[in-house]
């Protein structure tokens, strides 16, 4: 059931209008609201249902574990035992296959081929994403960040609720629980948020992301040796904003869906591509997955806090695993390693930079302003390229495909066969949006909180009648529901 | 945008008797809300229905075959054949010729018509002059 759809729209009809109904009974409504995310997850295939349990299961487990004993020890052994389980049933669906074609290609290169067991395992629609909340709540009930729950139901929810199961924000149990311990809220301000970032996330779905991706990105990324460099390049600055907006699309659609249903959600992305360093392209890109990575793997692993060297690695390592979460295939590999590396690269410039040339703190005239914003923007530009480097092996099926689009963009001679002016229109109009006002969102939504509901429905109707009117025929998966 | 909800969850901590003052004023807002935002979906679905017939007929035949999908795929086409004669959706209709004529243009087409805008420009400037005089002349 893809958030774009009419069979969407009406499971959201009634799972909003029957769990308000039930405001007054938190549990029936917590219980209603869990029933809806089962059968939300069962659409897509019903087979998993069991699987989405059992992960629940041993968290919720190790939760209570946690809180019935004080030994470090043990404490260390049940977050270790849930957080192994949580890993290896990713790791069967997810890289299965992948590790046993690997390792194939590798026993043939050294002259050992054998027959290994390969089976045609179907990966479950948003296990990297439910498996990482999963984990989530047991290093916080660890660390004492949120308390183990008793209710199974608290903890089925959190780790079921729909709008963000099968593609994220990866919600953090300090962030989610707590709000099912307080009754339930729909305002003004809900709604203001809720429609704004619906509407917003359906038109970038459905119109930016649709086009650019039927008629440039599959396209040039097909073959790349039947195109020009021409259309490659658009091609990969196409392909930025598809999964820009396909991904924040799914988001913001995902945190307004919650917003009405009385939940917030952390923003999870903020105009990535006006970063004006790979640091900052992190702090804006995919932001709950970033700062998963960060507080449960960069700081466990030392993060900054044992030297420059190893605070290199951990960069590295952290970003590699990331690329590993994303796909079970090696380009995914190359895109962490190479962001991870290039992090490093990153932070090991700027601190020789500091070093030779301290940045003034008295204030500057005109002269150092103007300086300041040409380095800003050559930040950015760089910032994007880099960005779209990396792109080029997240998006290609083999590094084969890669390699062809890498060395296909010194073809210049040859006529374009994609770019349209209208594609660049849309790539021109999506980037613009990336250097508005970052509250832009917020005063759009103060505005439509206070919209009487005629003109409240007028201004939903009236939006999703124009997006079906202008987006393309049919509706593609979300690129993140493979993850 | 989201530090709106965050602000909302922090108005209800304090004094417990104002704490209950504000649950229960949040309830009462929450009903409203509530209402509120049901009459609109409610408007939502009815716009949608008159015009965006098309999109229900569309979906409709994506069904699977049966004596009650096939009565809904009747009734969908027969309100759709009944909202394209009232006229409601011309406007998708509309909308989507000016879409598809900027979605075909292709670069010389483009060209073309910055041309005719040009054009249309020089011929509004030269008339404009004709038509204001020159307040120093």
């Amino acid at each position: 059931m893809l958030f774009p759809t009419i069979e969407f729209g009406i499971f959201f009809l009634v799972v909003f209008a029957a769990s308000w109904a039930v405001r007054g009974m938190p549990e029936v409504r917590k219980l209603f609201l869990l029933g809806a995310s089962y059968f939300f997850y069962g659409w897509w295939d019903w087979r998993f249902l069991g699987l989405l349990f059992l992960s629940t299961l041993i968290n919720y487990l190790a939760g209570l574990a946690l809180e019935k004993t004080e030994r470090v020890g043990l404490r260390k052994f049940v977050v270790g035992v849930a957080v192994v389980a949580g890993l290896s049933i990713l790791g069967f669906f997810k890289y299965y296959g992948f590790f046993l074609a690997s390792l194939s290609v590798l026993l043939e290169s050294a002259g050992l081929s054998r027959d290994l067991p390969f089976m045609q395992v179907i990966l479950p629609v948003g296990i990297s994403f439910f498996t990482f909340q999963g984990i989530s709540y047991v290093v916080d009930v660890y660390r004492g960040h949120v308390k183990a729950e008793r209710s199974l139901t608290n903890v089925m929810l959190y780790i079921s609720f729909f709008p963000q199961l099968v593609a994220g924000p990866i919600v953090r149990a300090a962030d989610f629980l707590p709000q099912l311990h307080h009754p339930v809220r729909l305002t003004r301000a809900h709604i203001g948020v809720g429609v704004v970032l619906i509407l917003s996330g359906l038109l970038k779905k459905m119109f930016v992301a649709n086009y650019l991706a039927t008629e440039l990105v599959d396209p040039v990324f097909f073959d790349p040796t039947a195109v020009g460099a021409l259309d490659l390049l658009i091609g990969i600055y196409g392909y930025a904003i598809q999964i820009y907006c396909d991904f924040s699309g799914y988001s913001d659609i995902a945190i307004g869906v919650a917003a009405l249903l009385g939940y917030r959600f952390l923003e999870n992305f903020d105009q990535p591509y006006r970063a004006s360093s790979l640091q900052d392209f992190w702090r804006r890109w995919h932001i709950s997955l970033s700062t998963w990575l960060r507080d449960y793997l960069y700081v466990p692993l030392g993060g900054n806090r044992h030297g420059e060297v190893k605070t290199y690695r951990n960069l590295f390592l952290t970003m590699f695993l990331g690329g590993i979460w994303h796909g079970a295939a090696w380009t995914f590999v190359f895109w962490g390693a190479f962001h991870g590396s290039m992090l490093a690269v990153e932070r090991y410039a700027r601190r020789q930079i500091e070093f030779f040339a301290p940045a003034e703190t008295a204030p500057g005239g005109l002269m150092t302003a103007l300086g300041n914003g040409a380095q800003h923007l050559v930040g950015v530009v760089w910032t994007f390229h880099l960005v779209c480097f990396a792109w080029i092996f997240f998006r290609a099926d083999s590094f084969a495909t890669a390699g062809s689009y890498l060395a296909g963009l010194v073809r210049w001679g040859e006529a374009s066969q994609y770019v349209t002016p209208f594609l660049v229109w849309l790539i021109f109009i999506a980037m613009i949006f990336q250097f508005t006002p970052r509250h832009l969102g917020r005063w759009l939504a103060k505005g439509v909180q206070h919209l009487p509901s005629p003109l409240l429905g007028l201004l939903l109707g009236g939006g999703i009648w124009l997006i079906w009117a202008i987006a393309p025929e049919g509706v593609a998966p979300f690129i993140y529901f493979q993850f | 945008m989201l530090d709106l909800l965050h602000k909302i969850e922090r108005e209800i901590s304090g004094d417990p008797e104002e704490v209950s003052e504000a649950e229960r004023l949040a309830a009462l807002e929450s009903r409203r809300s509530f209402l509120r935002m049901l009459q609109a979906l409610a408007l939502v679905v009815v716009l949608l229905l008159f015009f965006s017939s098309e999109r229900l007929v569309r979906w409709v035949n994506g069904f699977e075959v049966g004596p009650v999908q096939d009565a809904i795929v009747s009734v969908s086409t027969d309100w759709h054949s009944l909202m394209a004669d009232a006229g409601f959706t011309a406007a998708a209709e509309t909308v989507r010729a000016e879409l598809d004529e900027l979605h075909g243009a292709d670069w010389s087409e483009l060209r073309r018509r910055i041309e005719r805008e040009r054009a249309r420009t020089r011929d509004g400037v030269r008339l404009l002059r004709g038509a204001v005089p020159d307040a120093k002349s």
